[in-house]
């Protein structure tokens, strides 16, 4: 009995003290479970934080310290991560030629399949204020050539300074010159025969941007003129290779770039290209002066562009003496060449990323505008191209384009063209 | 006189090279960058876990060309005094080789509010203008918001054109689909403070 008594007076404590702990017991837990809670957020927040940290870049996320003893904003330009840039861009040309001149008579030209050029950029960024970039071409699969190859220091945020082999700040196509940027199977002549593109030399010169325009300034080593020929300059480009610099030019830049899809712009280039050439022991200058105005548009599916250059070449006589050059195949002493070209792209209201540009460009060439006394022009070298065609792009970095050339010389010799190419860019 | 003349020209090249300012980067941080949009707003980095059905969602409301592949998105959200004002995001993506980090603000009408470029690693001359990246401004997800349609192609930087462009339609479709300001707004309207905590896909964490 007495057990019995003892046993339920313990059964009793027992339960008593069970529902007395009963909500401490459930008030530990539910504060277990917060501190749990709040540990695994504070882990996902660390483990978020992290990933956004790999993602965009330690120095993007990490806060601002100091760097070899500068400033923090200073800092900055050190801490960007190096690293080689590669890209590249390429086109394969068809050309198929019509049978006879514009005259009737035959044209003796053959149809021409050719891998016209393929590009690789490289660069390298060692820090925010120094870079170096270059472009290493093979031409018609088997002739190699430095394109470009410079190394730019940032003075400002506005201004720097870029030395090397140098593109010719001129014209549209000289500077931008990848396939899948213009329209037409090829390059306008006006940027062919006038602008010689694509023209490099080496030289050094300040580069700069503000919000609504850019300009570039240049010292380079000048033409050769002994090669000019009376087809226009494009002989005289020494393209950096154990180039003549007796005679120095300079190229100048300023273009608009305020209102999006807008380039227009100036250009001008001067510079004496004998390259220490006499003739009867007397100094021969032959300066060369190129000037061009150009505008871009490219907005809503409209890709208009026309560029005006012209060139003037003093001391013809003398510079043709030095060539041996007589009567029409003299070199010009004044040249101009013009083109306006517009395009439409008639799926830019679908969903795609397809776009179909039918396109248009007229084209007037002279480098024989001017001669000198005692010379003539050849009216072979008065030009008139007019070009139709489409371009056919699947993304914007590549391009189809089949187009058809109607070339027209006051000497009645045009031959007209079917090209067809293909272009890209990465 | 002409030597005299090419040394001071010589001297002025020396002492601009030397006594050149500081470039103020081409990089911004994350800081920076937030500071720039929002000034003296309060911020809160928040992170969205998506699953695929709204990662799915989110790549169909961005477009054909348009990659959209993670599934946490983080993002911060500046209010002031309560009332949100807009929400950063911040894209990553790739121009020709290397990376371009861009902070993208969508305003509380969801709109872009601002595009400014925190991190550009390729040649600064391939770097989008401020005034080209002002063309986003005010821009919703729509067929507009396109290289073939309102947005105009930068000549000569193709490559950061297009993925300034692709970065913007990728940020505005996640914006849709994570829907950063539908816990604020039904606050405002129900005056529910606990609302606040009701975001149920988020993950959030003060951030100041």
């Amino acid at each position: 009995m007495m057990r019995l008594v003892l046993s339920c007076r313990v059964t009793i404590a027992l339960t008593a003290l069970l529902i007395s702990l009963a909500p401490v017991h459930e008030l530990h837990a539910q504060d277990a479970d917060s501190v749990r809670l709040a540990e695994l957020e504070s882990r996902i927040e660390a483990v978020t934080r992290e990933l956004e940290r790999m993602q965009l870049g330690r120095d993007v996320v990490e806060a601002d310290s100091s760097i070899q003893g500068l400033g923090p904003a200073a800092s900055k330009v050190y801490r960007v991560n190096q690293g080689v840039s590669l890209g590249g861009y390429g086109e394969f040309l068809y050309e198929n030629f019509a049978a006879n001149r514009e005259d009737g008579s035959g044209s003796g030209a053959r149809n021409q399949a050719d891998a016209l050029r393929v590009v690789l950029y490289v660069g390298y960024k060692f820090n925010d204020r120094l870079l170096f970039n270059s472009e290493i071409e093979i031409e018609h699969a088997k002739e190699s050539f430095l394109e470009f190859a410079y190394l730019d220091y940032r003075l400002t945020d506005q201004v720097g300074i870029r030395g090397g082999l140098l593109l010719a700040p001129l014209g549209l196509v000289n500077e931008l010159h990848e396939p899948p940027i213009f329209l037409g199977t090829e390059r306008p002549l006006t940027e062919n025969r006038i602008i010689p593109t694509t023209w490099r030399e080496n030289g050094i010169g300040l580069f700069g941007s503000g919000d609504a325009f850019s300009w570039r300034l240049y010292v380079m080593n000048s033409f050769n003129g002994t090669k000019f020929t009376a087809g226009g300059l494009r002989g005289g480009r020494q393209k950096g290779a154990k180039a003549l610099a007796e005679d120095m030019g300079v190229a100048a830049r300023f273009d608009y770039t305020g209102t999006p899809g807008l380039i227009l712009g100036v250009s001008g280039y001067t510079g004496e290209t004998a390259q220490g050439q006499e003739l009867a022991n007397q100094p021969v200058g032959g300066r060369v002066s190129i000037w061009d105005v150009h505008l871009d548009y490219k907005k809503r599916g409209w890709d208009v562009r026309g560029v005006v250059a012209g060139a003037q070449v003093s001391d013809v006589t003398a510079m043709n003496s030095l060539i041996g050059l007589e009567g029409a195949s003299g070199i010009g002493s004044n040249m101009l060449g013009w083109y306006l070209q517009a395009g439409y792209d008639l799926l830019r209201t679908s969903a795609s990323t397809h776009q179909l540009i039918p396109y248009l460009r007229f084209e007037k060439v002279n480098t024989q505008r001017g001669v000198a006394a005692g010379f003539s022009a050849s009216p072979a070298n008065d030009l008139t191209v007019t070009s139709i065609g489409a371009a056919w792009r699947p993304v914007t970095q590549v391009i189809a384009k089949l187009g058809y050339q109607i070339h027209s010389t006051a000497a009645n010799t045009g031959v007209n063209q079917l090209n067809a190419s293909l272009g890209w860019l990465f | 006189m002409a030597l005299l003349t090419g040394k001071r020209v010589l001297s002025a090249a020396v002492m601009t090279i030397a006594f050149a300012s500081p470039i103020s980067a081409q990089s911004l941080t994350q800081d920076e960058a937030l500071t720039l949009a929002f000034q003296d707003a309060q911020l809160e980095r928040r992170t969205a876990f998506l699953d695929d059905e709204q990662v799915a969602r989110a790549s169909t409301l961005a477009g054909p060309d348009v990659e959209v592949e993670s599934t946490v998105v983080s993002y911060y959200v500046a209010t002031r005094g309560g009332e949100p004002v807009g929400v950063a995001y911040f894209d990553v993506h790739r121009v020709r080789t290397l990376p371009q980090v861009v902070m993208l603000v969508v305003g509380t009408d969801n709109r872009v509010g601002r595009v400014e470029t925190v991190s550009f690693r390729e040649p600064p001359e391939y770097r989008a203008p401020d005034g080209w990246l002002e063309q986003f401004h005010g821009r919703e997800l729509d067929g507009e918001l396109s290289l073939k349609g309102a947005i105009a192609n930068i000549t000569g930087a193709t490559l950061t054109s297009g993925a300034v462009t692709r970065a913007t339609r990728r940020v505005l479709a996640l914006h849709a689909v994570i829907d950063p300001f539908g816990a604020e707004v039904h606050d405002a309207e129900a005056h529910d403070a606990d609302a606040h905590d009701a975001d149920a896909g988020d993950l959030t964490a003060n951030r100041r």
